[in-house]
């Protein structure tokens, strides 16, 4: 069921990625009466909404989550292939010691060198000149920033869709209540005035 | 953030403009939870720094095993020491930047906080649960 309410305001957007907009409501009776929906339903409709948005918003947390671990690691391979090539020019053989296995550690003399190589994933490694691979880190590093940024806006969007359900929920729910209270006044006080 | 409804069942008009209003509060307020978590972080990084510095001044030994990456490479003592106030400048700069944003947003949010209660007293809940 497509909620269209022409009695909605508008929202700047209507959906951003594939996330619907939750529209506002400008008045709860026009909203029901135009629309057909009875408050239960109504309530039912705008609490599934939430469930959904809650499913989107739990699989982008977790993409967040991955690309917010991936962006330290790509820094620290920048950090040692910048070391390696400020020690091109020097002729020293750098010494580094490295975990081999937990708790236990070799040392590695790398020599004066042109060329890393850098592991893409699937088993694969490849060999890169040092500037080939700074600037392929570099590129990594602006898309996996990129790519965070895109996230961290579609989450504020989602979140603001979900504070206008809740809203919505609470305010149709008010109104629900009001009007029943106003049926129960409304015989006593005829019968009130008959007697 | 939570919206109770009213108890007294009163109608309450919400603007777009209300609406809005909400919105903004909880993209501030989840803001803050995240700065309060980068401060941390970034604050431990410090002490860290700190503490690095002054092992290092404590040790005596030519050649400090430095972590680069995954591995520890062998750099030379002064070398070592001037990467260390790099990194301790840099992250206690960033810890204020932080520190400045989470004020400012923490002053929005009681401004947002005061219009709010204001128009909506009771049928509204702002506080942290």
């Amino acid at each position: 069921m497509s909620s269209s309410s022409p009695s909605g305001s508008g929202s700047d957007l209507t959906e951003r990625r594939g996330i619907p907009a939750a529209k506002f409501i400008q008045d709860v009776e026009t909203y029901l009466s135009q629309s057909g929906l009875d408050p239960n339903s109504a309530l039912a409709f705008h609490q599934e909404r939430l469930q959904q948005y809650k499913v989107v918003e739990m699989k982008l947390l977790a993409q967040q989550r991955d690309l917010q671990a991936k962006i330290p690691d790509i820094e620290k391979c920048l950090e040692v292939v910048a070391t390696l090539e400020a020690k091109k020019g020097t002729g020293e053989a750098l010494l580094a010691d490295f975990e081999v296995s937990e708790g236990i550690y070799s040392r590695a003399c790398i020599e004066d060198t042109d060329s890393v190589c850098l592991w893409l994933g699937a088993n694969v490694m490849l060999e890169y000149s040092c500037e080939e691979a700074s600037a392929l880190l570099k590129n990594n590093l602006e898309n996996a920033k990129a790519s965070l940024e895109v996230l961290v806006a579609d989450l504020q969007f989602l979140r603001d869709q979900v504070t206008v359900t809740q809203v919505t929920i609470a305010r149709v729910y008010n109104w629900d209540v009001h009007q029943r209270r106003v049926k129960q006044v409304t015989p006593t006080a005829i019968a009130a005035a008959d007697s | 953030m939570q919206q109770q409804g009213s108890k007294s069942g009163s109608e309450m008009e919400v603007t777009w403009e209300d609406q809005q209003n909400i919105n903004i509060f909880s993209r501030l307020n989840n803001r803050v939870h995240d700065l309060d978590d980068d401060i941390k972080s970034a604050k431990e990084k410090c002490e860290n720094l700190e503490d690095a510095g002054n092992e290092l001044i404590l040790a005596d030994e030519e050649m400090v095993r430095f972590q680069i990456g995954e591995v520890f490479a062998h750099v030379p003592r002064d070398d070592v020491e001037t990467k260390i106030e790099e990194m301790k400048e840099a992250t206690c700069k960033s810890l204020e930047k932080l520190e400045q944003e989470k004020e400012s947003i923490v002053t929005q949010m009681a401004a947002l906080k005061k219009v709010l209660y204001a128009k909506f007293k009771d049928s509204i809940n702002l506080e942290e649960d």
